[in-house]
């Protein structure tokens, strides 16, 4: 088939090849490219080390079914936002939609393109019963559960140099405090105290979550969530605020952090060259730190913690912040067929030992509950045991507020937060223009 | 065929040229050339570094182990696949896009009195104002409705539309500097309009044709935004998106990415360098005096 | 009447048989019409119709009459993007037009490696945005780029954290990747002034910088118009490059126009304010076009060599 295709295109006519893909799109199968009866589709992200692991659970479902086949296609991260948006808009998404739950969910259900996983999720307890519970409140719009929570579960951690402690003659730190204390140490010795991937923006707001959340514990954000007028007016949202431009003045983050994007690693290469002592950052940032960071995390010099508590903040500091998982939901627009097609995926290969395998030995820690055993035996045990303790004892496991919130609202928040670190907007300003999106 | 050389784009026989602002020129000349190769160093050298190394060494230093693996693996990745894809985009809407622009550029010159064709013209004057981006959404849901979606030919039409602007200035411009006389002789000779088009002006105006050519087959070859929006699957991807499917997840290898620009960038050298002489020559009629 | 500058046009006058022969060249333009109309115009409409509307790129799309517009126009944010938009177009043009005619006379000269050096300039418009962005943004980075490289400090600031700095790093790219290619142009127009006007101002004794005043830069006139055309219209739709390059950051100091539609309709998904924006994008290009076919009123001064 691929041969084929290639063969006609090489040829030099675009055509046969175009004719041939209108012969399968037309309205009435709208579920999506390679929509032969019997064949669902699956979009999905692209990279390392998680594509391989998505391939394969897909190709042996495919071995295990073979009347029903499932087609993935897989994407860069951000092409994929866009496209599964007007995909979606122009009724030629794919029967099963791989999401991040939260905000974005929300606008696909109000859109009516996923169907409601509640009753399934009942008649399936088995499946249900698997999973960490955290990760359902992604997943869940207005009580109903909209999609299954699949592959991994990763908080924001703070990570830190041991040798860079070590050099200086530090303790790792146990309060936010104990943070201000380092800061002036590391500056004096040239050495920035953190590392910070600015550019991104999602970055520098899980410092803003982080400092609200043990300020003031999950209240103030619960409210902007449910729409409450004003709901970012609340006093520790100020006094957080304040914090985060206390420490960039006082060069708490290391020079030119807006110029450093996520998406190169530039940050973490900051933190295992020794050029910053410590990060805040996704737990995944471990498997790339291990890649690239020569001997830095194998010879133990790479520390980890979840984010300290504010000394006299009302917030409990187990709690966990960052994506409780990732999501896959179906398609409404989906034929009966791909439906249960996808519902079969969704009882059946998920998340099975093939794959949790892929998923540990990957340094992910999988959205299911027990999975203790399997960890244990992995080379990366300490840090995998760590990021599941940390999941599964998170008094509250937050979603990220740019996934939790609609995309209008975070475009916005994201938007002031680069504001606020680059001391261009006061406290106040902030919190005034974030009012102004509550809801929307 | 002394006609051939009434053509302004003429290789000047060599004369001493008097004037230049030697010193100035000659040392922003230098200085910008510095400024342009840097960053291609660096792309050449970085492309043959290991990710791993990448930001323990100097990066303006050459590899200190050089590696062909990040070739490997772009080649591996499909790329072959990709190009021949953006090869058919390209070809596939720049001869179309040409031929009808300069079938179009000849009859606003020759029907210079022509009411109809002064509008057509200022509706293509007024297109080198819309930016692709502004109209992308519509364009999206027009290919969506001819049922176009994820086929290369999404890609080439829209292409088609964008590149028919500039392409119809600078032919227009390059077909008004034919003699009218030589216009005159083969009306006179009982040729039709379209023979004069292919026999009198498709040599003449050969230099603007290559430039035209080359310059819109850059715009599509390195085009992003269309094959993002109107494409989906890995079968129907160019380029510029592989070069995006190389930024994994959570980070982009960047000597990989490296390695992707080079090898992107190495056929169209090619083309350039065999088109240069036209396409200079080109510029100077297309682009005015 | 949109008219941008052509070159030196000579007053066709048809014959008055013509008209007949002017109708039957009529039909040659009549395929590039259409692809034109079908991919370029309805487009445009399409966007101006969506501007009524009210999407979020997902649901069903609700007229809406003037609600996105009045969100578009009330966004606080609009005019900070049209003052970058402006910003950038003018410093760019500030910055290219100068160096670009310097380099165009300088290789219009008869040096042998004359060859070499066009070909080496024109390798950065060989590039796409993206791959540039990309290559700019590790070479710029604070920590492990230039300054570290050349191990020169003062090449470490924070080349895209400063807004200032953000926009001169910008326009420094822009720069990068379009004066080869300007410089191109201008070398063709400078060689095509006919000698004899230097060698008659050399018998008047005008110095070199007197014959670039009073003779290059007349002649060459219209290809600075056209150059500026290109430059100006083409600065509105800089998308990959600030995209990849800044994301619009630090903060909004670089959102310019195109970004802050893509940002708008694709990111927050609000099509209908995005397509007003893209709308306002059109009419700016439009009217500077316009503008500078104003400003490059034309006589019909003939400049065939060798008169």
């Amino acid at each position: 088939m691929k041969r084929r295709d290639f063969l006609t295109l090489s040829a030099g006519t675009g055509t046969a090849a175009a004719l041939a893909a209108c012969g399968s799109s037309g309205p009435s199968n709208s579920g999506g490219s390679g929509g032969a009866a019997g064949a669902a589709s699956y979009w999905a992200l692209s990279g390392q080390p998680s594509e391989p692991i998505r391939r394969a659970a897909i190709d042996r479902f495919n071995k295990a079914n073979p009347s029903t086949q499932i087609t993935g296609t897989y994407f860069a991260n951000d092409a994929y936002k866009q496209k599964i948006k007007t995909a979606l808009g122009a009724g030629e998404g794919p029967s099963i939609i791989f999401n991040w739950g939260g905000g974005g969910l929300k606008t696909y259900v109000e859109a009516g393109h996923v169907e409601d996983l509640t009753d399934w999720f009942a008649q399936n307890a088995t499946v249900k019963d698997k999973i960490i519970p955290a990760s359902f409140g992604a997943a869940t719009v207005n009580g109903r559960i909209y999609a299954r929570p699949v592959e991994s579960v990763t908080p924001i951690v703070l990570f830190y140099n041991k040798r860079v402690f070590d050099q200086v003659g530090v303790q790792p730190p146990q309060t936010y405090g104990d943070i201000l204390d380092l800061v002036p140490k590391f500056n004096a010795k040239g050495i920035a105290p953190f590392s910070l991937a600015g550019q991104s923006r999602w970055t520098n707001m899980m410092w803003v979550e982080f400092l609200l959340d043990r300020t003031a514990g999950s209240d103030v954000f619960n409210r902007v969530f449910a729409g409450e007028k004003n709901a970012w007016s609340d006093p520790a949202v100020l006094d957080s605020l304040t914090k985060v431009q206390d420490l960039v003045r006082a060069d708490g983050f290391i020079k030119g952090f807006s110029s450093i994007t996520a998406d190169s690693s530039a940050d973490q290469a900051l933190l295992y060259t020794g050029k910053a002592a410590m990060m805040v950052h996704g737990s995944w940032s471990y498997g790339l730190q291990k890649a690239n960071g020569g001997d830095f995390v194998s010879s133990g010099a790479l520390g980890y913690m979840n984010f300290p508590p504010v000394d006299g903040g009302k917030g409990d500091p187990s709690n966990a912040l960052g994506n409780p998982g990732q999501y896959l939901s179906i398609s409404t627009k989906a034929t009966p067929e791909q439906k249960e097609i996808a519902k079969k995926l969704f009882s059946t290969t998920l998340l099975e030992d093939e794959e949790i395998k892929g998923w540990v030995g990957a340094g992910y820690v999988p959205v299911l509950k027990g999975s203790e055993t399997q960890l244990s035996t992995s080379p990366n045990a300490d840090f995998l045991k760590f990021v599941y303790d940390t999941a599964v004892n998170a008094k509250l496991f937050a979603q990220s507020w740019d996934q939790a919130l609609s995309p209008t609202a975070s475009e916005t928040l994201l938007d002031n937060i680069a504001k606020l670190f680059q001391l261009q907007i006061s406290p106040q300003q902030w919190v005034d223009a974030m009012n102004g999106v509550i809801g929307k | 065929m002394t006609a051939v050389d009434l053509g302004p784009a003429q290789r000047t026989t060599p004369r001493t040229r008097i004037m230049r602002l030697n010193w100035l020129g000659a040392t922003t000349g230098w200085l910008w050339l510095l400024v342009v190769m840097v960053p291609i160093y660096w792309v050449v050298i970085t492309s043959f570094k290991t990710q791993s190394n990448y930001f323990v060494t100097n990066t303006f230093a050459p590899p200190s182990e050089p590696t062909l693996k990040n070739y490997s693996m772009v080649v591996q990745n499909d790329f072959v696949r990709y190009f021949v894809n953006s090869v058919v985009v390209s070809v596939g809407a720049v001869v179309p896009a040409v031929t009808i622009s300069f079938m179009a550029a000849y009859a606003i010159v020759r029907g210079a009195g022509n009411r109809w064709l002064r509008s057509i013209n200022s509706l293509f004057l007024l297109g080198l104002a819309i930016p692709l981006q502004a109209v992308i959404i519509p364009v999206y849901l027009i290919i969506i409705r001819l049922q176009m979606y994820d086929t290369l030919m999404a890609i080439i039409l829209p292409s088609i539309a964008f590149a028919i602007p500039l392409s119809v200035l600078v032919l227009a411009n390059f077909i008004r500097d034919v003699p009218r006389e030589l216009f005159e002789s083969m009306r006179l000779d009982g040729a039709t309009e379209w023979g004069t088009l292919w026999r009198l002006a498709f040599p003449l105006t050969r230099p603007a044709l290559v430039t035209v050519t080359i310059y819109n087959a850059l715009a599509v070859w390195n085009g992003f935004l269309l094959p993002l929006v109107l494409t989906q699957t890995p079968e129907q991807r160019t380029m510029p998106l592989a070069l995006w499917t190389f930024q994994g997840q959570f980070g982009v290898n960047v000597p990989a990415v490296a390695a992707s620009v080079t090898l992107t960038t190495i056929p169209i050298v090619l083309l350039y360098a065999i088109g240069r002489r036209q396409l200079l020559s080109g510029l100077t009629a297309g682009f005015g005096k | 009447m949109t008219m941008l500058a052509p070159p030196a046009v000579r007053v066709t006058e048809l014959p008055t048989t013509d008209r007949g022969r002017g109708r039957s060249v009529v039909w040659m333009a009549l395929p590039a019409l259409v692809a034109f109309l079908s991919f370029g115009l309805i487009p445009l409409l399409g966007a101006l119709g969506l501007s009524f509307t009210t999407w979020d790129g997902i649901g069903n799309i609700q007229f809406t009459g003037l609600d996105s517009w009045k969100a578009a126009l009330t966004d606080p944010g609009l005019p900070h993007t049209l003052a970058v938009t402006f910003e950038i177009m003018i410093l760019s043009w500030l910055v290219q037009t100068p160096i670009s005619i310097l380099i165009g006379v300088f290789i219009a000269g008869r040096q042998r490696y004359r060859g070499l050096l066009a070909v080496l300039y024109f390798i950065p418009l060989l590039l796409s945005s993206a791959a540039i962005s990309i290559t700019f943004k590790a070479i710029l980075d604070p920590n492990f780029g230039l300054g570290s490289g050349l191990g020169i400090g003062v090449l470490n600031q924070d080349w895209l954290g400063d807004p200032t700095l953000a926009i001169a790093v910008l326009i420094f790219v822009v720069s990068w990747q379009f004066i080869p290619f300007h410089s191109l142009i201008y070398q063709g127009a400078v060689r095509q002034i006919p000698t004899a006007l230097y060698e008659a101002s050399q018998i008047d004794g005008a110095g070199r910088l007197r014959q670039f005043f009073s003779i290059t830069l007349p002649q060459i006139k219209y290809t600075i118009i056209t150059s500026s055309t290109l430059m100006v219209v083409g600065s509105l739709t800089f998308f990959d490059l600030i995209y990849v390059l800044t994301a619009g950051g630090p903060g909004d100091a670089t959102r310019a126009l195109a970004l802050a539609m893509y940002q708008k309709g694709f990111m927050a998904n609000l099509m209908g304010p995005a397509s007003c924006i893209a709308v306002i994008l059109v009419l700016v290009g439009v009217a500077l076009s316009q503008l500078l076919r104003r400003l490059g009123g034309r006589g019909d001064e003939s400049q065939m060599e060798g008169m």
